[in-house]
Parts: structure tokens; sequence; C-alpha cells
């Protein structure tokens, strides 16, 4: 029940074409795996957008964190079309320009630059997670 | 003759983004090795989520191409939202059907990565390389005519880089060459009237900095500039 009223979703960008999305992907599944395992939950993006009943009501309980590619940020913009609460908006290009010479990878394998990338996102998430927990706790 | 007259000259694949499940990721990676490596030159993919929210290009491209759609679950989202609003599609694969139990060793994440990925991966591959070869051979035809001036999704399609100088730094912006086409195919000469086009565009892109706007709006200028052949 603890788990439960703590729960934050996280939802990644599903681009396919460049390594934005795989980024996006790897972070989110290193936050919900290592970093923030009790508290963080992740959902499909296709599911919320096709209005799969129970990732409406996960969406629309739970704060969301999400991770897009691009500027076009499908993940954010979906979960609030949905209705839901978007905690938190990271952008992967946005990561990825503030150091300029990084080498990411393409959209199959990620360099050590990529990884790199892909932590800091995770762990940017993971404290999210925390702080918000933290909030809870408090108030 | 009639014969090489109905060919069709791409498929479309669909990828499944299941982010929670390992069948999702299998499905993304078996579509990235046809791209990359099996049928480069007969597919093309675009992006599910853009596709369903109602983006035009997303949906123009599913009704200009035959369409394979590539689910990982039974809950099949690429399908439903390719038949919804891009009409029929060609083929549809289900990851789970193809694998059945062999999926249940497989990760979703890269760092978890192992031979039983690898194979997964292949068998999907090229049971959508088969499907592709079937429809071309077969010369299936996309619902309407292909318009070549349609947007496609950036995340899904690579497109060509262009660079920029800022600050004495060469940056890459992403479609740069396909905006430039477009603006000297409207006539937009490298002025002020093009400037808030530009940066817009390009913020779509790559992000830029709201401190850094002005600079940027310069050096795609001068970019520009250079494109029209100073």
């Amino acid at each position: 029940m603890e788990k439960e009223r703590d729960t934050v979703l996280v939802m990644p960008c599903s681009g396919v074409g460049k390594v934005h999305g795989l980024i996006s992907r790897e972070a989110a599944y290193l936050a919900v795996d290592e970093l923030a395992p009790r508290t963080l939950d992740l959902v499909c993006l296709a599911l919320l957008v096709r209005e799969d009943e129970e990732t409406l009501a996960k969406v629309k309980a739970y704060p969301c964190i999400t991770i897009d590619g691009c500027g076009k940020a499908c993940a954010q913009k979906n979960v609030e079309i949905a209705g839901g609460q978007v905690a938190t908006a990271f952008q992967v290009a946005k990561a990825l320009s503030k150091q300029r010479a990084t080498q990411p990878g393409t959209g199959s394998e990620l360099t050590e630059d990529g990884w790199m990338v892909t932590r800091e996102i995770a762990e940017a998430v993971a404290e999210e997670v925390d702080r918000r927990c933290a909030y809870k706790e408090v108030t | 003759m009639a014969a090489e007259m109905n060919k069709t000259t791409k498929v479309g694949i669909i990828s499944c983004s299941g982010e929670e499940i390992a069948e999702g990721t299998i499905s993304r990676n078996a579509v990235r090795r046809v791209l990359e490596s099996l049928r480069p030159h007969d597919a093309v993919t675009l992006c599910l989520p853009l596709f369903l929210a109602g983006n035009e290009g997303e949906r123009n491209f599913a009704r200009t191409h035959p369409t394979i759609t590539i689910d990982g679950c039974d809950k099949q989202c690429a399908r439903w939202g390719t038949e919804k609003h891009g009409g029929p599609v060609a083929c549809s694969l289900v990851v789970s059907d193809i694998l059945g139990d062999q999926a249940a060793s497989c990760s979703r994440s890269l760092r978890h990565r192992t031979q039983a990925d690898a194979q997964a991966v292949a068998i999907v591959a090229e049971r959508i390389a088969a499907e592709i070869d079937a429809l071309m051979s077969e010369g299936a035809q996309p619902e309407m005519p292909e318009d070549p001036s349609a947007d496609v999704c950036a995340c899904m399609k690579p497109v060509n880089t262009g660079l920029v100088t800022v600050k004495g730094q060469q940056v890459e912006i992403p479609a740069l060459p396909l905006v430039f086409a477009e603006y000297a195919k409207q006539g937009l000469r490298a002025d002020d009237a093009a400037a808030a086009g530009l940066i817009a565009k390009a913020k779509v892109f790559r992000y830029i900095a709201p401190e850094e706007e002005d600079e940027y709006t310069k050096a795609l200028l001068e970019a520009y500039r250079v494109y029209l052949g100073g």
C-alpha cells in the first residue's frame, strides 16, 4: 500500500529512427530497474494514446515523468491530453546539446557517451522521484 | 512491363512502442535490423505515437505505402492505430505469436542483452523481411499515390543534418537541408522574414536555450544565405 501511494510513472519516447529514442528508453529502464525500483513504474506511450483503460487510469492517478527524444514531445503532450499530471518533462535532445562533442551512438547501440547521458537522465528522474516522495512524507 | 508498373517501391513498417515489455524492444530492434541491413532500400518506418496523436505526415505515410505492423503483445496498438487512421494493413505480425515462450528469456534493456535477445531479434527481423519480399513481389498497392512532399517524423526516419557555426563552433541541425530546400522553393530570401521560421524549425530538431536563440538565428540566416548562393 505504501508503494502504491508513492508511485510515480515514467513514460519514455518511442522513436526508433535515431539515438534519442533509445537513450530515453534506456534511461527509463535504468531508473525503474535500478535507481528507483520501489516507487517508479513504466508505462507504454502507445497504450496511453490508444486509450487503454488500465493505462489511462494509471496516468490519471499518479504523477508522470516524461522522457522525450525531441522537441515534438510526444510523451509529454500525450500525458497532458489524457488528463494526467506531468511532474517533470525531460528531453534527450536538450541533454545531448549540453555536451556538444558527444557521440552518443545510433538508434541501435549506445556508445560510452550515450550511456553517460542515459545515466545522467536516469539519475535526474530518480532525484525527481525522491524529491516528490520526500515532499509527500513531509506533508 | 505491366508487372513492373504495378510494383510498389517501399513498404512501411510500423513498430510497437511497447516500452513495458521485452517484446516491444524486440519489435523495435527487429525493425531497425530490417531498415539497416536486411531490406534497407525496400522499407521505411514511422512513429506510432505521433501517428496515433494525429500527425498528418505520419498518417499520410500509412495511406501512401502498403504497411506491415509489428506488435509486441496481443493488444496490437500498432495495428489498431494504423487501421483506424491509415487504412487496412497489408500484414500484421505479433512478436509473442512468432516467438512463443522464447521471449520469456529476453530483456527490454540493452544492458541485460544476451544471446537469446539477439536470436529473438534475428527471427522476427527475418520474418518481417520475408513479408516485405512477399509484398514487393505481389506488387502491393498503397491506398493513395505517394506524396513526395509529405512530412515524415524525424524521430523515426534518419534525416540529413546541416552545419551552422555558432560562437565559432560547428553545430549540427537535423533536417536543415530539407528546411532550406523548402524555403528556397517558396522563394524566401535570407532576411528577417525567414529568420523566425528558421529558428522555430531548428528548435523542433535541436534544443536551443533561450539565451542562445539570437546567435542561432544569425547562424541559420548565414547558412541559408550561403545555401542560396550568397
